[in-house]
């Protein structure tokens, strides 16, 4: 699965749904007298988000005066989780946090306001680390080796029995 | 009755349905639930939560019906208003709580593939975590002494990674309250057994099949070299 182009339905994801701005209004909302700034805030990343999804990974960027842009390898997504409240999925809308190996008790990543979420977990399930049966069948793999070397062993051995049959 | 209207507010809470299964091989698909047990720990648990706030309430109500005896009319009118507020308010918070916790006992998948898991919990905040066995790093089981009474366990399953703000963070996998603990244990420490690169690292199979294949050609190159000498030694 390295390398191999995400589905065209993935991969022509770049922006997040209308929606978003809709909960981001909520969002602001419930900061109270803070709602002008952080309304101002979210207007700004919901403008300025991107998403891309390549063969190797996810690109996220959002921000004008502060620039966010987080890559992430696919095969290093250690879990994948959804996020919902009661307003978001009035709104149909999920959160998918995916998470890798950092100190961080922050998820890494929050992808937002993707028009498929679930078709978007399975996908990025599918590209996951251990997510295909080839990494057992590779761990099976094993004895070939294991036989060949015994093989070397036995003509080594053949051979010192003849050598020393000849010193004699 | 009692279920349609539940499944009424499910709808309008727009809580999904049952979580769909992984992708796995076939026939490996495993769904654990919660045991009945952990229900009726819940119950007990809300019992006590609202015994304690009935004991509140009935002393508030008791300070009221004596503080209006002395009071102007227009205090009066307050006062009572204050009092069906305050019953009110405490019918309705336990009827939510209640039904909060039997949603909490009926909404909850922990769904094992042999090649990860998937875990579902939560109404007002549905929280879904799917994670590989190729990224477990440890499993943990964990009881308290009432729990144990009633023959209930958590597991954890832990992924790399921080999650330090508490069993609710990230990175963790939570088969809360089961009854069938150490079965689950062992099914999932079974599962990890097959894969022998666990853990942190971008090893992929294709990787790890490629070199496999090298090392073994080379070997292949050593054994044809030995067969050589030992024919050549062989003749006489």
């Amino acid at each position: 699965m390295i390398g191999v182009p995400a589905p065209p339905e993935i991969a022509n994801v770049d922006r997040p749904r209308k929606e978003l701005l809709t909960w981001y209004f909520f969002k602001a909302l419930a900061t109270l007298f803070a709602f002008p700034v952080t309304m101002l805030l979210f207007y700004f990343r919901y403008h300025t988000m991107r998403y891309k999804f390549d063969a190797e990974g996810i690109h996220m960027s959002w921000g004008i005066l502060m620039r966010h842009e987080i890559m992430l390898n696919y095969s290093r997504i250690q879990d994948i989780q959804l996020h919902s409240n009661v307003v978001e999925r009035w709104l149909g809308l999920i959160r998918i946090e995916v998470q890798i190996a950092a100190g961080t008790s922050d998820s890494e990543m929050t992808l937002e306001g993707l028009p498929d979420p679930e078709g978007m977990r399975d996908f990025l399930y599918s590209r996951m680390r251990g997510s295909h049966p080839g990494t057992t069948t590779a761990a099976a793999g094993a004895p070939p080796l294991e036989g060949v070397l015994n093989e070397v062993a036995s003509e080594l051995r053949s051979i010192r029995e003849l050598l020393e049959g000849r010193r004699t | 009755m009692l279920r349609g209207i539940q499944d009424q507010l499910l709808d309008l809470m727009r809580v999904p349905y049952e979580p769909q299964p992984p992708d796995g091989s076939a026939g490996s698909i495993h769904i654990f639930r919660s045991g009945r047990n952990y229900y009726r720990w819940r119950l007990i648990v809300w019992l006590a939560a609202n015994f304690g706030v009935l004991v509140l309430v009935s002393i508030l109500l008791f300070v009221i019906s004596r503080a209006i005896r002395f009071a102007p009319p227009l205090g009066r009118f307050v006062g009572e208003a204050l009092a069906v507020l305050l019953v009110i308010g405490f019918l309705g918070s336990a009827l939510c709580s209640f039904l909060h916790q039997r949603f909490n006992y009926e909404l909850r998948w922990y769904i094992v593939t042999d090649r990860c898991l998937r875990v579902r919990s939560g109404i007002m905040n549905v929280h879904e975590i799917t994670t590989t066995f190729a990224n477990i790093q440890e499993v943990r089981l964990s009881s308290g002494p009432l729990q144990k009474l009633l023959g209930l366990a958590d597991v954890e399953v832990h992924s790399a990674g921080g999650g330090g703000k508490g069993s609710s963070s990230g990175h963790v996998a939570r088969f809360e309250g089961v009854d069938n603990a150490p079965e689950i244990r062992d099914f999932i420490l079974a599962r990890l057994r097959q894969y022998r690169d666990s853990g942190l690292g971008g090893k992929d199979a294709t990787h790890t099949a490629d070199t496999e294949e090298v090392t073994v050609a080379a070997a292949r190159a050593v054994l044809a070299e030995a067969r050589a000498l030992r024919t050549t030694l062989q003749q006489p």
